[in-house]
């Protein structure tokens, strides 16, 4: 077995060749190896009942609200079909549309303005400037009080209509609206006059902090004209147990 | 042949090494919201969030059955159902902030430097935490009202403007929205470490009496 110089050197290649990817596949493992083991024991064991409790209980209220307007709208038929017989109830029942109308707890279209709210595109965790390039619960609740500023009648964030018990909430980077789970984009559909509506987002003293974001981190803000959008009506419970009218 | 077995390794390690790349690149790079992601301590609060969101709707499910029920025996029996509509216009004007109302809750005083952000932020975090009725100051807080700043550092409520020190109230469970408000890292815990020198005070109150929405002023 002799090999001349020529076939030497030319295995010598093939080996160097392989070295390089193997060595930089052997540092992939070891950092990937690394950051599973930085995340701690205890979320690998816990993470997977926690996520499928939450899921359920999704699912579980979707229900519920679903058998909520069924039930309202049960009572309303009841109330409606009886409201024919004196002036009393028929006075009473209008009333009631009133009500159930300025509370959010019927839909309504119309025209209108649409701000969507996103994260930034390809945001690197490691990035310095994560915190300015993602949306956060009070970016939401900001925009809610601008529409509302700006004269809007109604206002659904993702589906969810914004009524007097309304509230965004924030845990870790998970956001509930009325106590569903959401995550971005968000929509937020303000019913009500165009023009003052877009007079409010354009007021240059108002949102400051999302106007700059966008410009510099690329945060998705977008405020449009719409026509003939729609909000739905308030799917959640009235849950009136302390306050005592006089 | 050994073309052939060196050409095999080097695209089997290729494979391996274009895999890990890529997963290294989703799982390290990339900022993403998914519940996989929260830790089990965040996982565990929005359980008892939805929990409590689904106990609400299951009460509130029990009490209209019964309405139901009340309303179709009235009808069959030829009263009308007057009385429970009567009930639905009082819940309502309740829910829509329509009438004035009392209650046991809690009063947040706030005495210093604050502003119409913050403001809006402690009105959130209140009615995530069950607050039936909200005032500021004497101002009732409905369900389409905006918070703005004044030239003078006074917050404004509806556009009317409010001086400080304020007194916000909120009728409610007195322990759960105590709690809500000055857990550690609470929002109230957040306001003293960015207001330092405002100071908050937060009591529970046995009887509070909160105005009805003004009418708009606009």
């Amino acid at each position: 077995m002799t090999a001349t110089p020529e076939v030497r050197r030319r295995r010598l290649q093939h080996s160097l060749v392989l070295l390089v990817p193997a060595v930089l596949f052997g540092l992939l493992v070891a950092v990937q190896w690394r950051t599973q083991i930085e995340r701690s024991a205890l979320s690998v064991r816990y993470n997977a009942p926690l996520i499928d409790a939450a899921n359920a209980l999704q699912t579980e209220q979707d229900k519920l609200k679903t058998d909520l307007a069924d039930l309202r709208k049960r009572l309303d038929e009841i109330q409606r079909n009886a409201s024919t017989q004196t002036g009393a109830e028929r006075e009473l029942q209008s009333r009631i549309d009133d009500l159930m109308s300025s509370a959010g707890l019927t839909p309504r279209s119309g025209d209108g303005v649409v701000v969507q709210l996103d994260d930034a595109r390809n945001v690197s965790v490691t990035s310095r400037d994560i915190d300015k390039s993602i949306c956060h619960s009070t970016d939401l609740t900001d925009i809610i009080n601008t529409a509302w500023k700006g004269g809007a009648e109604a206002i659904a964030v993702n589906d969810e209509r914004v009524v007097s018990s309304s509230s965004v909430y924030c845990v870790g980077s998970t956001i509930m609206v009325n106590g569903r789970l959401m995550s971005p984009p968000f929509n937020v559909v303000a019913i009500g006059p165009q023009n003052g509506i877009l007079g409010a987002f354009d007021d240059p003293n108002q949102l400051q902090d999302i106007k700059q974001r966008r410009d510099v981190q690329g945060l998705g803000f977008h405020v449009t004209r719409a026509s003939a959008i729609h909000v739905p009506a308030y799917s959640g419970a009235l849950n009136i147990r302390y306050a005592q009218p006089h | 042949m050994k073309t052939n077995f060196g050409s095999i390794s080097l695209a089997v390690v290729a494979l391996f090494l274009g895999v890990a790349a890529a997963t290294q690149f989703r799982s390290q790079d990339v900022y993403s919201r998914s519940l996989e992601l929260e830790t089990p301590s965040s996982l565990t609060t929005l359980i008892a969030n939805l929990s409590e969101r689904n106990n609400e709707l299951r009460n509130e499910i029990f009490d209209l059955r019964r309405d139901l029920e009340s309303a179709q025996s009235s009808v069959s029996s030829g009263q009308g159902t007057l009385s429970e509509a009567e009930k639905q216009v009082v819940r309502l004007r309740v829910f829509s902030a329509e009438s004035a109302v009392s209650g046991p809750g809690i009063a947040i005083r706030i005495d210093g430097g604050f502003d119409e952000r913050a403001l809006s932020d402690l009105v959130n975090e209140l009615r995530n935490a069950g607050a039936e009725a909200i005032t500021v100051n004497e101002v009732r807080v409905g369900p389409r009202s905006f918070f703005s700043g004044t030239a003078d550092h006074a917050v404004a409520v509806d556009g009317r403007a409010l001086r400080g020190p304020w007194t916000v109230r909120a009728v409610g469970s007195p322990d759960v929205v105590y709690v809500a408000m000055t857990r550690t890292g609470g929002i109230i815990g957040q306001f003293e470490l960015i207001y330092r020198t405002t100071r908050f005070t937060v009591t529970k109150e046995t009887a509070l009496d909160l105005p009805a929405l003004a009418p708009p002023s606009r």
